[in-house]
């Protein structure tokens, strides 16, 4: 029987040494910074919710706990549930089929399960099936609510997908630095994107004020 | 304590496949639908009673 | 529920969908054609780089003084 160990010491004592490594190569024990997976392991969520947990426990732990996106948060610099689960993916490794269920099926149901998954394949996936995995979700305009240090604001899956791709840190995590797309295309590992809006020239020649952001 | 039940004396939690994801997800979205139905027939209950 | 504090002020900001379905698109398709704007001024950039290193290698070492 498969299992997973219900605490994480073992997973923190691997660090570095015979731990299985995520597909991008990581050590999936180190890719959180050091002040922020203590933060994490002390926190009260999760001892109370993040032991013994499995990856369909994950589901309810998302629907019943995350409502909003984040790493830590406030002058206590909390570590934030979503940020906890997170962890706790990296600690669990799923493979490539649940992360699908999360993504796909689950994550139409659950925003928040969506945005969970689309943060754990950035941090863990080869940068060719981050790209593949994440860009259908740029599609997705559904609000969420990202807490940072200074309060509440709302952002929207697409723009925190688009985020995960260009930014260097998202949630109180230093994201590894990936190829470009170009640089993919480029080496033909990657086809050049389709927006869902269809020719991009036609786009862009017929609109302009309104992509430099005058709006209506 | 109920999860160390759960996980025996091992420390140890069962793997869950890609297939047991899914009907957790389905078990977590019809219970929610459930408690929004309920939802809604308490708030009806209580319009009843404003009503009265 | 020590994990669930602050309860209070999480109306703050609301995550509900679909309140008005066609804004919400709008905003959505302003802020994928502004993505698309920036990679393709990216792509531009990094084709104008590229050239300016091309002619500068064609240079002759007279022309480089």
């Amino acid at each position: 029987m498969a299992t997973h160990r219900a605490d994480e010491k073992r997973f923190l004592d691997e660090r570095g040494s015979s731990g299985p490594l995520a597909p991008n190569g990581l050590n999936p024990a180190t890719i959180m910074e050091k002040p922020v997976r203590e933060r994490i392991v002390d926190s009260y969520f999760w001892k109370d919710q993040c032991f013994a947990v499995n990856e369909a426990d994950i589901v309810d732990r998302v629907v019943a706990h995350v409502r909003f996106i984040g790493g830590t948060y406030g002058d206590a610099q909390k570590p934030s549930p979503f940020l906890c689960l997170a962890f706790k993916l990296l600690q669990l490794g799923p493979d490539d089929d649940v992360i699908q269920e999360y993504l796909g099926y689950g994550g139409e149901k659950f925003k928040y399960l969506r945005a969970l998954a689309v943060f754990y394949v950035r941090l863990t996936r080869k940068a060719k099936d981050v790209y593949l995995f994440l860009e259908p979700f740029l599609e997705d305009k559904r609000k969420l609510v990202m807490r940072t240090r200074t309060g509440r604001r709302l952002t929207f899956m697409d723009e925190f997908v688009d985020g995960l791709l260009t930014k260097e840190r998202m949630c109180s995590t230093t994201l590894w630095k990936m190829p470009s797309r170009a640089q993919l295309e480029d080496e033909e590992k990657l086809d050049p994107r389709v927006s869902p809006l269809g020719d991009i020239e036609d786009l862009l020649d017929s609109e302009p004020e309104e992509v430099n952001g005058g709006g209506s | 304590m109920q999860h160390l039940r759960a996980i025996g004396q091992t420390g140890e939690v069962k793997r869950a496949t890609a297939e047991e994801v899914r009907e957790r997800i389905d078990r977590v979205w019809e219970r929610i639908m459930q408690e929004k139905k309920e939802d809604v027939k308490t708030l009806g209950e209580r319009l009843e009673v404003r009503k009265e | 529920k020590n994990w669930d504090d602050e309860e209070d002020d999480e109306d703050d900001v609301d995550d509900t969908d679909d309140l008005d379905p066609e804004a919400e698109y709008a905003a959505w398709k302003l802020r994928e054609l502004k993505r698309i704007k920036r990679d393709r001024e990216a792509i531009e950039e990094r084709e104008k780089e590229l050239a300016e290193i091309e002619r500068r290698k064609n240079l002759t070492e007279e022309e480089r003084k």
